[in-house]
């Protein structure tokens, strides 16, 4: 009786609540993505543009004629500046071994630190940072064989410890001496290796599989097998499956019901009311003891409240009726037909 | 051959071997190896299962819906067996549990009972008997399977046997063993008894009367030794599924019901029952039918999707039957009979007197009385136009002089005996 085939309405029904979910996250997408700004890169990358970046102090430092060489995974570093932006992220052993090679090196506030101290305007204090002058310094003090910005820059051989990465950032390059600074200890040499490690740093990655340990491996192998094993015993069958000769059987009512349909397809109302008005008048004219195809109209009207023209009109017209009016007559033939049991 | 669990179960304990004891490829390989040796040497020691032989005993015949028992005994020529069994049939044999454990000592036989509850009409033919046969440690088992065929026919139920007391209570009615009812056109002399008080005075035998020093009666008693000829329609509209209240039954099995309770009441009627099933083609055919008899013919019958041939059907029932007879023909009433049985109609009625029974759909009915919406009236009208087609065929049939019982499943059996005995009674047979 049921259409299997969804109509639109039905499809809307079912469609609206994740559409309704779809188009929220869309939205929220677009706001956090609008609110969020643009620009790329993050703090002391020398390619952002935003305050806590690089960018202006890279761009003084290729016009100096130095090459900046951006990279997460430094090889080549032999007699160049190797500047480590976050130094804490890498192997130490690694890091030790780069600065060797390295011309000269600058880490960021590394580890070692022997106190903390108040970032503001220092003095250089040192031959060192004399150049450059009074500049933004702080961060962490540190232990070195020279010392400027009351220790928060050291130097030790070729490695620089600096404690504050103020003087390299956009928003603070152009106060005091900072861009002096900054360019005396990146621009030493022709080549800057400017590395910005990050947490996922490859250089120090180990694939899953070296971490776990060889028992749990060989064990996870043996679990494979097992699984096999099992699977095995499962999947054979007792004996063969056996089908089961099924025999014809139909719904009797389906032609019927495929009937309706097609009636209801094809809005054959006139038709449909003129097939129900027969059956009422089939039904009635045995129970009033008339002889088959007679008209009951008469004897209807006699019976009940109802007029001969009335009754006449209802069980003979042959006037069109829309959908709305078939269900309405379906009703009023029933009516009559209960009246007349009645009575 | 087959695993069993504990080959499983085994390989999983070789997880903890590996994991803690030995974490190396070796380890696998001799996890694997002690594994494989388990597997094998339970191979070997196991009972073969091709030697084996079987013989059936039991049950070939069931009623639909009752349990019989079927045996199935295994004998064993090699060493002791230990294993499953599993004597598989078709879903529709209604096996209680198909697979049971079994133990055969070496050259002995053990016999094992499968209880099975048809749950539908027909032929249920058993399929293969497997065997499997574990090994001593029950890690791999040897596996085969046999042929054994038998076969259990589910006969149809036979529902309407319910009826069966009071029909044959109104037939003793009709039996001049109650000389109250009155002499009728389709009742012949009896006998002559004594006046008992309650009997009909009309039935007094005045000039026996006269003679003896008694009111003597006379009883009647019906006619007997009437031909009934029982045609089932296994053409195609008997496939129409039909809900009564013993669920969605196909119109072929309401048929068979109403044709067993009309031939049972015949043959207590003493009348002789010819049973013919039909389709494009004679599918089987019972002279002078017993129920017994009929029950075993029915049971494998099965709808068919072709039309039914009338002429076909009409031709049969001349060629078999010498003497007037009664033609009871559960079909279905569809418009094709208009063209199909109506023209053929004289040359059947001429010679014999016909009765059509039909099975009608409670859901047309259903459909028939839907109010309310649009697609229900639809439905409505659509039903309402089956529904007059089937009275203008019934009207059409009566003015051939054919009877025509038209009832719901759950009331076909009955109707069609009701009408059987009216028949008697009126002498119309």
């Amino acid at each position: 009786m049921t259409a299997v085939s969804p109509d639109a309405g039905r499809i809307w029904t079912a469609a609206r609540g994740p559409l309704l979910i779809g188009v929220i996250i869309l939205f929220t997408a677009v706001v956090i993505t609008l609110l969020r700004g643009s620009g790329e890169g993050g703090s002391l990358d020398p390619r952002s543009f935003r305050p806590e970046g690089s960018h202006a102090v890279a761009r003084l430092l290729e016009q100096n004629g130095v090459r900046v060489e951006l990279t997460d995974n430094p090889s080549a570093v032999d007699g160049a500046t190797l500047f480590v932006a976050q130094p804490n992220l890498i192997d130490p052993a690694r890091l030790s071994d780069l600065s060797r090679r390295a011309a000269a090196t600058v880490l960021l506030a590394p580890a070692g630190a022997t106190a903390k101290a108040e970032v503001e305007t220092r003095q250089p204090g040192c031959p060192l940072a004399s150049k450059a002058g009074a500049a933004t310094a702080g961060g962490f003090v540190y232990e070195g064989e020279q010392r400027c910005y009351d220790s928060t820059l050291v130097r030790t051989g070729t490695v620089t410890m600096i404690g504050h990465g103020g003087i390299f950032t956009n928003r603070s390059l152009d106060e005091e001496g900072n861009a002096a600074l900054a360019l005396s200890l990146l621009g030493q040499h022709e080549r800057l290796v400017w590395y910005l490690p990050s947490a996922a740093d490859r250089s120090q990655q180990k694939s899953l599989t070296d971490l776990i340990p060889d028992g749990w491996k060989f064990g996870a192998v043996q679990l494979g097998i097992a699984a096999v094993v099992i699977a095995l015993w499962r999947a054979r069958r007792l004996g063969r499956v056996v089908p089961e000769p099924l025999p014809v059987i139909v719904r009797a009512a389906e032609t019927v019901e495929g009937r309706a349909r097609l009636y209801r397809r094809s809005h054959a109302s006139a038709h449909a009311a003129s097939v129900l008005r027969q059956a009422t008048r089939d039904r009635l004219t045995p129970l009033l003891g008339l002889p088959p195809g007679e008209d009951p109209s008469f004897e209807i009207a006699r019976r009940t409240s109802r007029s001969v023209g009335d009754v006449r009109a209802l069980l003979y017209s042959e006037e069109p009726v829309d959908d709305r009016g078939l269900v309405a007559l379906a009703d009023e033939l029933d009516a009559v037909e209960n009246e007349v049991r009645k009575a | 051959m087959a695993l069993t669990g504990r080959a499983g179960l085994l390989a999983l304990i070789g997880v903890l071997v590996v994991g803690l004891l030995l974490p190396s490829w070796q380890g696998i390989l001799l996890v694997l190896a002690v594994l494989l040796a388990c597997v094998v040497l339970d191979l070997l020691l196991a009972a073969g299962v091709r030697r084996l032989t079987f013989t059936r005993a039991g049950a070939t015949s069931v009623r639909t819906g009752e349990v019989c028992v079927v045996e199935l005994t295994v004998h064993n020529p090699g060493r002791r067996l230990r294993g499953v069994l599993r004597d598989a049939w078709a879903p529709s044999a209604g096996v209680v549990s198909d697979r049971v454990p079994v133990e055969v000592p070496a050259g002995g036989s053990r016999t094992v009972s499968f209880e099975l509850r048809p749950v539908r009409r027909g032929d249920r033919v058993s399929d293969r008997v497997t065997v499997r046969s574990l090994g001593p440690l029950g890690i791999a088992a040897r596996q085969g399977s046999h042929v054994v065929p038998w076969t259990v026919r589910a006969l149809p139920p036979f529902h309407s046997r319910r009826h069966l007391p009071p029909l044959l209570e109104r037939l003793r009615e009709l039996d001049g063993r109650r000389a109250s009812l009155i002499r009728g056109a389709g009742t012949e002399f009896d006998s002559l008894r004594a006046y008992v008080i309650g009997d009909d005075v009309r039935s007094i035998d005045w000039r026996a009367s006269a003679r003896s020093s008694d009111v003597v009666v006379r009883t009647w008693r019906p006619e007997r030794d009437r031909q009934v000829t029982i045609v089932l329609d296994t053409a195609r509209t008997s496939a129409g599924r039909v809900h009564g209240a013993l669920g969605g039954l196909p119109r072929l099995d309401t048929s068979m019901d109403a044709a067993l309770l009309l031939s049972a009441l015949a043959s207590h009627a003493r009348d002789q029952v010819d049973f013919l099933a039909f389709s494009h083609k004679v599918r089987a055919s019972v002279p002078r039918a017993t129920l017994p008899v009929l029950v075993q013919a029915m049971a494998p019958l099965e709808a068919e999707l072709v039309e039914f041939d009338a002429r076909g059907v009409v031709v049969e029932v001349l060629r078999r039957a010498g003497r007037r007879s009664l033609v009871v023909l559960l079909t279905s009433l569809e418009p094709s009979i208009e063209h199909g049985l109506l023209p053929l109609l004289p040359a059947l009625a001429s010679r014999h007197r016909l009765l059509i029974a039909s099975v009608s759909d409670p859901a047309v009915h259903a459909m028939a009385a839907g109010r309310g919406d649009l697609e229900s009236v639809y439905a409505a009208a659509a039903a309402e136009r089956v529904l007059a087609e089937r009275r203008h065929l019934t009207a059409l049939l009566a003015r051939h002089g054919v009877d025509v019982v038209d009832a719901l499943p759950d009331d076909l059996p009955r109707a069609l005996a009701d009408r059987y005995l009216s028949l008697k009674a009126a002498g119309k047979l």
